[in-house]
């Protein structure tokens, strides 16, 4: 395993007396997508500030290929590429030309810079929009042109702060693509989203916050397993067996029995649904997959923070 | 962040990015972005200046009568290097931070906040200097039509003086540019500060006032400096001590300005 190209340790930032971020560790490496995942106020906004520089942490140290941010932080912003969710664009300027100015907010001035212009210009298929103002560009096609822009420099480490949010889902895939091959370009990214899915599928490792804290870490597949299993099943209102199922399961040591809306929604093992569809046989329900919500109820339950 | 790096800042290749960065967006506007907040000063010359003059007696400046066209040719200079700056630093530095979220995208990247302020700060007196020289060469004509009396050669060096203070009026608006809650109430430093300040400060009218308290604020005033520095190189060839008070008045103005206006921008765009 690669030396990490970002690790943060104990990484703790208050606001008056909310404590917003609280003893947070992380890493991400080279040619890897760390997800960062949680519900809004969870911490992952004030998190990603401190990594990119913007507010310092109250305590605790991040580290840019092994040297401290504080104390090489021209050389670690150098070395790091932002897209922020809000769109930055510079409309005063091109397509191209915002790719150009970018660039010139870096030194050492980015070589062949040209070239790069061009290359990410036809690599995002932004080519036929450089000399359009970003105006006319849709909403997947300005978060194509946002997320080239903070590479124009060419970085090591790339934060993504909620890259799809608010894209349709053709758009969505298409920024997943982009994600896919930066990071198999070596491209350490630092992901953080609300779509589970997206967490999923494009996430080496997740950081689950919840308050400030970490409260699950690891490959997505198992923090997903080892916290829900592996589906979710749905028993409607006015389902007549619901109550003897919410029973049946929690004698078999399901905890996570949650009601949203009237709605029973349990995680279970391929094995209890097996079960659970043989017992029951004429009661109705759904079966999904595990999503967010079921992961943070799931959290928030066991963390003692939902009754 | 220390005060002295923030102050240091100015020399940093960041500001000078963020300079370079509205420099390009002016040039590509630069019709709409000249001509009209050009005419403004021009058009109070005309109005005030060649308007007032055959009402108005010759003053005395220095010793020497002058004729009140020529009096408000220097304020104007003035004027317009107060105006510029300030108006600059407080809407059009407000719409790319509040509207267009430039600033944002720009400290994503390694440029730092104090350079932001540096940067608009030197940007609003590059404008400052650009419309200074544009009321220069209108000064010049009327020179030569008989219309003012000024020491022409003189004039070249009114966008330089106009970028000193420009400066200083620049980074005093950015302050109220992180601190207004929505742009209407912008009304508030253009009104209560910005016209005052304009016009009360020997631009288009003589000030001379019997309390020394009120004497000694008028020497901390860059308007005032400004005005009776361009007044004096223009009408005698002389500015008089009034080049020391422009340098110091600035000096006095920018640097708390520039600190405070890093604070609180700081507060305002980074939540910190």
């Amino acid at each position: 395993m690669t030396a990490p190209i970002l690790e943060a340790r104990g990484l703790i930032k208050s606001y008056g007396k909310r404590v917003a971020v609280d003893r947070l560790d992380l890493t991400c490496r080279r040619g890897t997508v760390l997800g960062l995942l949680g519900p809004n106020g969870a911490g992952k906004t004030t998190t990603l500030r401190m990594l990119y520089g913007f507010v310092p942490p109250d305590q605790g140290s991040i580290y840019y290929a092994g040297k401290r941010f504080s104390e090489n932080r021209a050389a670690a912003k150098r070395s790091i590429g932002v897209c922020t969710q809000d769109d930055s664009l510079d409309y005063d300027f091109t397509v191209a030309q915002n790719l150009f100015i970018y660039a010139s907010y870096f030194r050492p001035r980015v070589e062949g810079l040209d070239d790069r212009v061009a290359e990410l210009l036809d690599r995002f298929e932004l080519a036929p929009y450089a000399d359009a103002s970003p105006h006319v560009l849709s909403g997947g096609f300005v978060r194509r042109l946002l997320i080239a822009r903070s590479i124009v420099h060419r970085p090591s480490v790339l934060f993504l702060d909620e890259p799809t949010t608010g894209l349709d889902p053709s758009a969505r895939l298409d920024v997943w693509e982009l994600i896919d091959r930066m990071r198999a370009e070596g491209l350490a990214i630092v992901l953080t989203t609300h779509y589970m899915d997206e967490a999923e599928r494009l996430s080496d490792e997740l950081l689950v916050l919840h308050e400030g804290r970490t409260v699950a870490h690891g490959e997505p597949h198992r923090v997903i397993d080892r916290v829900l299993g592996d589906h979710v099943i749905i028993v409607p209102r006015g389902e007549p067996e619901r109550e003897e199922i919410a029973a049946w399961l929690q004698a078999r040591g399901t905890e996570q029995v949650a009601t949203v809306l009237g709605e029973l929604r349990v995680p279970v093992s391929k094995e209890d649904l097996v079960e659970l569809t043989a017992r029951f046989a004429e009661a109705t329900w759904q079966v999904r997959p595990p999503n967010l919500d079921d992961l943070f109820i799931a959290l928030a339950r066991r963390n003692g923070r939902l009754e | 962040m220390s005060a002295l790096q923030s102050l240091t800042a100015v020399a940093n290749w960041r500001s000078w990015a963020v300079l370079r960065r509205n420099a390009l967006v002016f040039l590509r506007n630069w019709r709409t972005a000249v001509i009209p907040p050009a005419m403004e000063p021009v058009i109070f010359f005309v109005a005030f200046g060649l308007g007032f003059s055959r009402y108005v007696e010759d003053l005395s400046y220095r010793g020497v009568n002058i004729n009140y066209a020529t009096y408000v040719a220097a304020g104007l200079i003035a004027y317009t290097g107060f105006g510029t700056p300030y108006y600059e630093a407080l809407y059009s530095a407000y719409v790319r931070m509040f509207y267009q979220k430039t600033w944002d995208g720009i400290l994503a990247t390694q440029v730092e906040l104090p350079s932001v302020v540096w940067g608009e700060i030197l940007w609003g007196a590059v404008r400052g200097m650009v419309n200074i020289s544009i009321v220069s060469l209108v000064i010049a004509v009327f020179d030569l039509l008989g219309m003012v009396h000024v020491k022409v050669q003189f004039l070249v060096l009114m966008p330089l003086l106009g970028f000193i203070a420009g400066c200083a009026f620049a980074s005093f608006a950015l302050i109220f540019t992180a601190t207004v809650p929505a742009i209407d109430h912008m009304n508030y430093p253009v009104f209560l500060v910005g016209w005052p300040l304009s016009l009360v400060s020997n631009t288009f009218f003589p000030i001379e006032p019997k309390s020394g308290a009120v004497r000694a604020l008028m020497q901390l005033n860059p308007v005032y400096q400004l005005a009776e520095c361009a007044r004096g190189l223009l009408v005698l060839g002389n500015p008089g001590s009034h080049l020391v008070g422009l340098l110091g008045s600035t000096a006095l103005f920018l640097l708390p300005c520039t600190l405070l206006a890093v604070r609180l921008t700081r507060r305002r765009v980074l939540g910190d």
